[in-house]
């Protein structure tokens, strides 16, 4: 089996983030997106049952790789990656074809994503790359049990529903819905004989282009300047003052 | 502008997303039609002020894609150029199929639009709400998934009159289908909301929570970190992946206040946060911040309401 696993690297969420010209500023050192880690997670799974390879795609801008490596110390096999200064703000419809793109150059039986990164928060990458692949789309999977068949729980509005995963398909893994493995020193030192291969923009079919363009970003100014108290045994006192102003009680 | 709306079913009528966004398409006075996508049998979804198709699809088929290539063909067949959903499962999955059919990005987190000079002017939340964005969208077909309360609902009179469509079911059997129970004040209308964070310690604890819940009448929500910790189900989950929330007054036990967390309950009218790190951004938002252990705060509240 075939198993693609799409992750993203991203500017350390420790940090806060950074615009230019309503572009998020990425430093050279970026860090595997978590939401990503769940679905390597799935895909080591699925590995571990059926056998086959993992394979990471990823794009975006390469840097240190940090992120790219985070991937490869899981446990998946390699990574492919596209890194073009044209692709510099690309929507979600052209990073979905690319990673299409990538899927089918590693004859994808399985292509796995979380539901949406934690940077860009669009969330509609992983069904885009289901039509492009003509593939079915199993969406917001928050667990998986591996027997004789693998069967997905799908998070829906109202709770929850269950299917049988498909031989071909793409799958979006929410979070929680599975431990991600820590790499142990042993993986860290495997992964860095993993390759890792840049794949030319011009060697794919780009079959999307640019319909949004960037108009304005404001910072909003959260900050209240609320009253805050110290709680020294009695701030519950304020509080049962202030709902009764409110008229809660 | 012709204009179609994806709405969404729950409880048997459109859902608060749906008509929210149908009050601003008459606000701004489109030419629109509504498509809602449900799986009940006849919902009151139908209005004697627009044209309603409903699709029933299969509770027990994965048909989103069918579902999509329907849609698809109406939007052909009706030259419509915008279009219109709410920000949910259903309607992320069906707006990305149709956008790569349309061949026309769409813009997610939309929190307004506007039309200018025959363009969608689209403002949305990025960042779990600490920075709004603007894009123009240039391309022939413009396709917004909309973040709940963003809008008011419309008030208006909904019937069961309006064609019903359906679609053929996928090779995707669904089963073991599970219905969260709903009990008490919901999330999404309740006037006052109590929402549990890390800072509860363990899962225990939030039975405090629950007390003052029912002592005044609240809904209770959650951040991301607990229900992924399995103490809530994720139908109670504020926050960028979970709902939005805007009651009256929003009372935080124990959050941090992470900006995924931010973006779903930042635009409550009044905002009670307690959390014992003063650093916690959760204060910023605060009207009334209180600096202490969650823990031994709420049973003093509990204790002398």
């Amino acid at each position: 089996m075939n198993i693609t696993v799409c992750a993203k690297q991203i500017p350390d969420p420790a940090n806060e983030i950074t615009y230019d010209k309503g572009l998020i500023s990425r430093p050279e050192e970026q860090v595997l997106d978590d939401t990503d880690r769940y679905g390597i997670e799935i895909a080591l799974q699925l590995k571990e049952k059926y056998d086959g390879e993992v394979t990471v795609i990823s794009m975006g801008p390469a840097g240190t790789q940090k992120g790219l490596q985070q991937a490869l110390q899981m446990g998946a096999d390699k990574t492919l990656y596209v890194d073009d200064d044209s692709l510099k703000g690309a929507n979600s419809l052209m990073t979905a074809s690319i990673l299409s793109e990538l899927a089918k150059t590693t004859d994808a039986d399985i292509v796995i994503f979380g539901t949406e990164s934690t940077d860009g928060y669009t969330g509609t990458v992983p069904q885009q790359v289901s039509r492009f692949l003509k593939l079915d789309c199993i969406s917001y999977i928050k667990a998986i049990e591996i027997s004789e068949n693998v069967i997905l729980t799908r998070q829906t509005l109202e709770g929850s529903e269950r299917v049988t995963m498909p031989e071909k398909c793409v799958l979006s893994v929410t979070a929680g819905g599975v431990e991600p493995r820590y790499p142990n020193f042993k993986d860290i030192m495997a992964a860095k004989q993993k390759p890792i291969e840049k794949v030319e923009l011009s060697s794919l079919n780009m079959n999307a282009s640019q319909n949004l363009e960037f108009l304005d970003i404001e910072k909003l100014e959260n900050s209240k300047n609320g009253e805050t108290i110290i709680d020294e045994g009695e701030a519950y006192q304020v509080v049962i003052e202030k709902l009764k102003e409110l008229k809660v009680i | 502008m012709k204009t179609l709306i994806i709405g969404e079913v729950t409880d048997s009528k459109l859902s608060s997303g749906t008509l929210e966004i149908i009050n601003k398409a008459n606000d701004l006075g489109l030419d629109f039609g509504v498509v809602t996508v449900g799986s009940e049998d006849s919902p009151a979804v139908g209005s004697s002020t627009f044209q309603q198709t409903y699709i029933k699809r299969s509770s027990e088929s994965l048909q989103f894609s069918n579902v999509a290539d329907k849609i698809s063909q109406i939007i052909q067949e009706q030259n419509i150029s915008l279009v219109l959903a709410p920000s949910t499962y259903q309607s992320r999955d069906l707006v990305s199929f149709l956008s790569v059919d349309l061949a026309s990005s769409p813009v997610s987190n939309v929190i307004n639009f506007e039309i200018q000079d025959s363009s969608v002017i689209t403002t949305n939340s990025i960042n779990g709400g600490e920075s709004i964005y603007k894009t123009k969208i240039t391309s022939s077909h413009s396709l917004l998934l909309i973040r709940p309360k963003s809008f008011d609902p419309i008030d208006i009179e909904l019937n069961n009159e309006y064609e019903t469509i359906e679609v053929e079911n996928s090779s995707l059997e669904i089963f073991d289908i599970f219905k969260e129970e709903k009990s008490g004040p919901q999330l999404e209308d309740s006037k006052i909301v109590i929402s549990a964070g890390r800072g509860m310690v363990e899962k225990d604890n939030l039975s405090l929570v629950e007390d003052l819940a029912n002592k005044l009448n609240a809904a209770i929500g959650g951040t991301r970190a607990i229900v992924d910790a399995g103490w809530m189900p994720y139908s109670q989950q504020v926050g960028q992946t979970g709902k939005t929330v805007k009651p009256d007054v929003y009372i935080a036990c124990g959050i941090s206040g992470a900006t995924q967390h931010q973006v779903g309950m930042k635009d409550s009218k009044f905002i009670i946060a307690i959390n014992k790190d003063e650093e916690a951004p959760i204060f910023q938002l605060a009207d009334l911040g209180i600096v202490g252990d969650t823990l031994s705060v709420i049973p003093k509240i509990n204790e002398n309401i």
